[in-house]
């Protein structure tokens, strides 16, 4: 079928132009009223990670945590968390992330006690309870770390959009695991909000935290 | 008579040897003088986990150097490691050598390069310090003592 002009196409076609030119109005309007209140007064503060909020999935999971407990997200509402994809053998990015999110607690003062860090093991074959439980106590009080069985884990990255792969065998039996190295970050109702990249720094997540919990 | 031949040469040889290390010796530390290394450290974890070295280099001589490697007694293995992004995903190679052009300075820093340490041979415990032997292409080394922190240095 072949588009024809008929007076009503004609009719939506004046209407789209007339809204397309109201709308580029309306935004020239409003930047140039943007720029004249910028001298005055600062702009609204914003987030600085990415917000992904009604994009990715609320905080769901059957784990075990680094103290051999059985946990769900539920044992977590009421914190703010930062979950974090991981694995103890890492000897570099893992604790480097780890460590930013440690430098943004103590950024934080009192205000840490809200929030709970969750590292997930991708590796569970080496991370067995004992290994995690040592490795996060490096890290401070508020980072637990979580595992499962392959199936659990698999279930949790995809969730989340994870994706990890092993790596191959070294003669030592040693392998690196490749995995996505972004942080998640939940409100207290296990709602995702904002997601921080490996170039954001602990400031960035201090900042937008502060500004989660109303006290920007 | 085949014997005391051999021993001779033997002999022989040790004198030339000598002789060539020293002079060896006195090359390095010409050429090891303009390299210097700043803030060595290792990120200590737990039990026997490998652990993150690192350390800025500059190269304030003439000739661009070429880092081949690190070990250290104190760990089984050491490596030169890359922490790269591929497809969305961290993951780390292996490094087999870095070049530092006159007067410009590499750096082994979270998130990217570092020396990767392996299979610890003893309890490491922060504040100590490791020797660990830097190995360049041309023979030479240079021995450095890498502080030891703790899991959140950076």
């Amino acid at each position: 079928m072949t588009a024809r002009w008929t007076p009503r196409t004609g009719a939506r076609a004046l209407v789209l132009v007339l809204a397309t030119g109201m709308l580029l109005g309306v935004g020239a309007c409003s930047k140039s009223s943007n720029h004249a209140t910028n001298n005055i007064q600062p702009a609204a503060d914003h987030f600085r990670l990415s917000n992904i909020t009604g994009v990715t999935p609320s905080l769901q999971f059957n784990m075990t945590d680094s103290n051999g407990k059985k946990v769900t997200a539920v044992n977590y509402r009421g914190k703010y968390v930062l979950l974090y994809f991981g694995y103890t053998h890492c000897p570099d990015v893992c604790p480097t992330t780890v460590a930013r999110m440690a430098q943004a607690l103590q950024e934080l003062g009192h205000l840490a006690n809200r929030v709970q860090v969750l590292f997930v093991s991708v590796d569970p074959t080496r991370d067995t309870t004992k290994v995690l439980r040592e490795y996060t106590h490096n890290f401070g009080p508020h980072i637990v770390g979580l595992r499962g069985t392959s199936a659990q884990t698999q279930i949790m990255a995809n969730r989340y959009h994870v994706t990890y792969g092993l790596g191959k065998r070294d003669k030592d039996g040693n392998y690196v695991v490749a995995h996505s190295s972004a942080i998640y970050i939940f409100d207290p109702n296990g709602k995702a909000r904002l997601l921080a990249r490996a170039t954001d720094p602990a400031a960035s997540i201090s900042h937008d935290l502060r500004m989660l919990m109303g006290g920007a | 008579m085949q014997t005391i031949h051999t021993t001779r040469l033997l002999v022989r040889t040790r004198w030339f040897a000598g002789i060539a290390l020293a002079l060896c010796a006195g090359i390095a530390m010409a050429n090891m003088s303009s390299i210097s290394v700043h803030n060595p450290r290792i990120r200590l974890l737990p039990g026997d986990l490998p652990l993150a070295g690192y350390f800025d280099l500059h190269n304030g001589g003439k000739k661009t150097v070429t880092l081949t490697g690190a070990s250290c007694p104190d760990f089984g293995k050491v490596m030169m490691h890359h922490s790269i992004s591929r497809n969305g995903q961290e993951t780390m190679v292996m490094v087999m050598k870095r070049d530092v052009a006159p007067g410009k300075s590499i750096h082994f820093a979270p998130g990217g390069y570092h020396l990767m340490m392996m299979k610890r041979k003893h309890e490491i415990k922060v504040g100590q310090e490791l020797p660990v032997t830097l190995h360049f292409r041309d023979g030479h080394t240079m021995r450095v003592n890498f502080r030891v922190g703790g899991a959140t240095i950076q």
